[in-house]
């Protein structure tokens, strides 16, 4: 998502490496994904489905 | 002894082959203080590197490089800033890239390496619609 809009950063993190972080957002089980600091999105999900909850966009 | 075995190094070098645009792996690490992490990052790193002309490791120091530090916005060690051809690509990895984080660390470069995102057209167009700062942090294990 970041390689296609200059306005996104991506971060891939080691959870275990970075345990403080990992303990502010709670990863309690891997992959989780926070974007913005807000939304919070547990597990793998299919590509439509993970960037529509990503952009925070309605459900259809 | 390098970290992938040769039949794995076959195929790692056969799925890096389409890139053609030049990928800098910069790769940042705290000598003093740090965590082993860093030097499995540089082997990891310099094996990637060892299979791909193209590909090549920059090394930064965590505590020393604070202008690259600021300019790429890192905030921890060991961190990768993957740039395509000099330009942030706005990915990073932040961890020694080993288990599934190596997948990811590949994919990435080749999205680096030949400017092809693989992505539905649909999908695509969402992401570029976004007109704000958005920042994503994907957490993950090895294993």
């Amino acid at each position: 998502m970041a390689a296609a809009n200059e306005k996104i950063t991506a971060d891939a993190i080691e959870a275990t490496e970075f345990m403080e972080l990992s303990r502010k957002y709670r990863v309690t089980g891997v992959p989780k994904t926070i974007v913005n600091e807000t939304i919070e999105i547990m597990g793998g999900l299919p590509e439509k489905m993970f960037v529509r909850q990503a952009l925070d966009m309605p459900e259809e | 002894m390098g970290l992938l075995s040769p039949q794995d190094e076959a195929t790692l070098k056969a799925h890096l082959s389409p890139i053609t645009i030049p990928v800098q792996l910069v790769l940042f690490t705290q000598a003093f203080g740090g965590s082993e992490s860093g030097d499995v990052a540089k082997e990891v790193l310099n094996e990637i590197a060892s299979l791909n002309d193209k590909v090549t490791v920059v090394e930064k120091s965590f505590v020393l490089d604070t202008e690259d530090k600021a300019k790429y916005k890192v905030d921890k060690a060991p961190a990768i800033v993957i740039l395509s051809d000099g330009i942030d690509t706005r990915m990073r990895m932040y961890g020694a890239p080993t288990g599934y984080e190596f997948v990811g660390l590949v994919e990435a470069i080749i999205v680096a390496g030949t400017g092809k995102i693989d992505l539905d057209p649909e999908t695509m167009k969402w992401i570029q619609a976004v007109d704000k700062p958005t920042h994503i942090q994907v957490f993950s294990t090895p294993t």
